[in-house]
């Protein structure tokens, strides 16, 4: 699929909580690219541990699939889904 | 103890006796601390893809951890094929690699590649050692996350100083495994006895899930019609009465009309992958989908399901069957119609009654069924020959059938048969390759040399890429195109200069001979089959084709089948 964004691709923002660690981005990232999202804004704050990342989203696939991709990730502790409730949460 | 002794001693906790490996600059700390170590048997491969395949190989037969281990650099870069093959299939794998000192991260330094980068998309989960005290909880957090849940490849990347560096002595949490239990299944079973026509779908997630016994029972206990994947052959075994084969791209019409047929499909441990529905539009286009797996992300990716469970395979398979037991469903028409078009549309593969006909791939196949042992593994490579293996080979059990199935790795076979003979050096175990995948990895003669390796090796030669010289001329108007290989060494030949014994045939009189001096020979051997370029896998559903629009070899002229595919 390819993910360049027009005028009436749907836009999402994921919330997401996970473990400082090598390469953190980039493996959220990876997901988010291989699954057919576009990344339109990001936002990145460091909390302990863990990093806070708010991420404006572009693509025509379920967000729904992405989600859950994103979820198995194994430092990812938790995916929300703005104007939604968290679906999962897990100790990193 | 340094961080390369403790690599060590972690293998002796979680009795990982086996490892695959290379050495190279940046991971000889731990080929170091190998000379004293008697516990751990290292097997050198003759490239890092082979010790990577290899380490696949030996997890798919045994139902164990596999380890491979490499150098910085080319080393890890060697290994990413592997590595991506064990993702795709959900192999448990955990990889090992040495990286330039920490102090020369990041500056160009010999050697270096950025593996945790590269690496990312391949993995279940990757770590780059930052230091030396945090090397204990990696590694026992590695080992498991790697068996657990769905499994797959875990990559370790350690700088060299490290391995060199003394590990903290300090107790660190270990990961508690995770236990999903047994959902509420009265859903499930309301479904299943409502249901008409109902149909069994597995794949691998049965093996992966260690559940092969209770899947079998399972399906003995309901006594549904079973359809399963390139992956899960083997299920729920070949004297199954209920047992259709493989569905899919080069499924059976039997199985591919089951599905197109049925009004609930229970999908346990299957992706639904695209080689196996053809086009979603047209799959199952009448059933509704109970869908249980162990990875959530896999409910719904495809196709919606009706009903999704996930839950302990084991605990899961045991309570459907206890529920089942007292009450049959009431599906005899159903198993009827499904085993007459199993008479009528299984896999056929004629014995030739001319002594001098040339060999026919499917016919080889069925013979060499007849004659191995019952327990023989068949590691395949990717082609017409993996195909045929996957068609005419009646496995008894999936850890029996060992493919690449996801990646597609031609290269795989030779590798992974290496593999499975450590598993148990006992067994028969038997690489079937074509002569395409075979000279992906043909170094790993040396291999099987080295340690006297007893694996049977079947080249089914056909002097060209099969596969694609089939599609091209289905679906290219028969423009050929950089398929030939009628330029292959002699095989006989090459094997002896390996010093492995080696016999060609080419005759439907020699394959009998052929395949019980292999088998009776005590060692490794190499058994050279010429079968013709122009045979074909029969049938095919062209790719974006729906499975109901199969094509067999009456029907390979069909315009239709003209288009071009992207």
């Amino acid at each position: 699929m390819n993910p360049k964004a027009d005028i009436s691709t749907p836009s999402y923002t994921l919330n997401c909580r996970m473990s400082q660690e090598a390469a953190a981005l980039e493996r959220l990232c990876q997901v988010v690219r291989i699954r057919g999202f576009r990344i339109a804004r990001m936002a990145v704050e460091s909390a302990g541990e863990h990093l806070d990342i708010a991420l404006t989203l572009e693509g025509t696939r379920p967000i729904a699939m992405l989600q859950s991709q994103l979820e198995k990730l194994h430092t990812v502790a938790e995916v929300a889904l703005e104007g939604s409730a968290a679906i999962r949460s897990r100790i990193a | 103890m340094n961080g390369a002794q403790h690599i060590l001693e972690a293998f002796h906790r979680h009795n990982i006796s086996t490892v695959f490996g290379y050495p190279g600059g940046c991971i000889m700390p731990l080929y170091d601390a190998l000379v004293d170590d008697v516990g751990v048997e290292h097997v050198l491969c003759r490239h890092e893809q082979g010790c990577a395949l290899a380490a696949d190989g030996y997890a798919r037969a045994s139902g164990k951890l596999g380890v491979c281990i490499a150098t910085s650099g080319p080393g890890a870069t060697n290994l990413i094929t592997g590595v991506a093959n064990a993702h795709r299939d959900s192999i448990p794998m955990l990889v090992i690699t040495g990286q330039v000192p920490s102090g020369l991260i990041g500056t160009d330094a010999f050697q270096e590649t950025d593996v945790l980068g590269m690496t990312l998309g391949i993995v279940k989960h990757s770590y780059l050692i930052g230091d030396a005290d945090s090397l204990p909880a990696i590694m026992e957090e590695a080992i498991e996350l790697a068996q657990s849940g769905r499994p797959g490849p875990v990559w370790i990347d350690i700088p060299k100083d490290l391995l060199l560096t003394d590990v903290a002595d300090t107790p660190f949490p270990k990961p508690e495994p995770q236990h999903t239990g047994c959902p509420d299944l009265a859903e499930a079973l309301a479904m299943l006895r409502a249901a008409r026509k109902p149909l069994l779908y597995s794949g691998g997630g049965i093996s992966l899930g260690h559940a092969e016994d209770s899947f079998r029972t399972f399906a003995e206990t309901s006594a549904l019609p079973a359809v399963v994947t390139l992956k899960g052959i083997g299920n729920p075994g070949k004297h199954s009465p209920y047992n259709l084969g493989m569905l899919g791209m080069h499924g059976s019409r039997a199985a591919n009309k089951a599905v197109d047929e049925c009004d609930l499909l229970l999908v346990i441990g299957a992706r639904l992958d695209d080689r196996a529905t053809g086009n979603l539009a047209g799959f199952a286009p009448n059933a509704k989908m109970i869908h249980i797996d162990a990875d959530a992300a896999e409910i719904n990716k495809l196709r919606p399901a009706d009903l999704a469970i996930r839950g302990d395979l084991n605990e899961t398979l045991e309570a459907l069957t206890g529920a089942l037991k007292d009450k049959p469903l009431a599906i005899s028409d159903w198993q009827k119609q499904c085993r007459t078009w199993h008479t009528t549309g299984g896999f056929q593969a004629a014995d030739n009654d001319d002594p001098m006909a040339p060999i026919t791939g499917p016919a080889f196949i069925r013979q060499l069924s007849r004659i191995a042992p019952d327990d023989t593994v068949i590691a395949c490579d990717v082609g017409q020959h993996q195909m045929w293996v996957a068609q005419h080979y009646e496995f008894d059990h999936p850890r029996h059938h060992l493919t690449s199935g996801g990646l597609g790795t031609m290269g795989f076979g030779l590798p992974a048969a290496i593999g499975a003979q450590f598993a148990d050096r006992n067994g028969t175990v038997i690489n079937v390759t074509g002569d395409g995948s075979f000279m992906m990895n043909a170094q790993e003669l040396a291999t099987i040399r080295r340690y006297n390796l007893p694996v049977k090796l079947i080249v089914m030669d056909n002097q060209c890429l099969g596969m694609v010289r089939q599609q091209q001329e289905l679906f290219y108007n028969n423009r050929e195109s950089q398929i030939n290989l009628d330029d292959n060494p002699d095989f006989v030949a090459m094997a002896r200069a390996f010093d492995i014994p080696a016999l060609h045939i080419e005759r439907t009189d020699q394959i009998r001979r052929g395949i019980e001096t292999i088998l009776a020979f005590n060692g490794p051997m190499l058994l050279h089959v010429a079968i013709s370029r122009e045979e074909n896998v029969w049938p095919i559903v062209k790719p974006g084709a729906s499975n109901r629009e199969m094509i067999d070899e009456t029907r390979r002229t069909s315009p239709a089948n003209k288009e071009h595919v992207a």
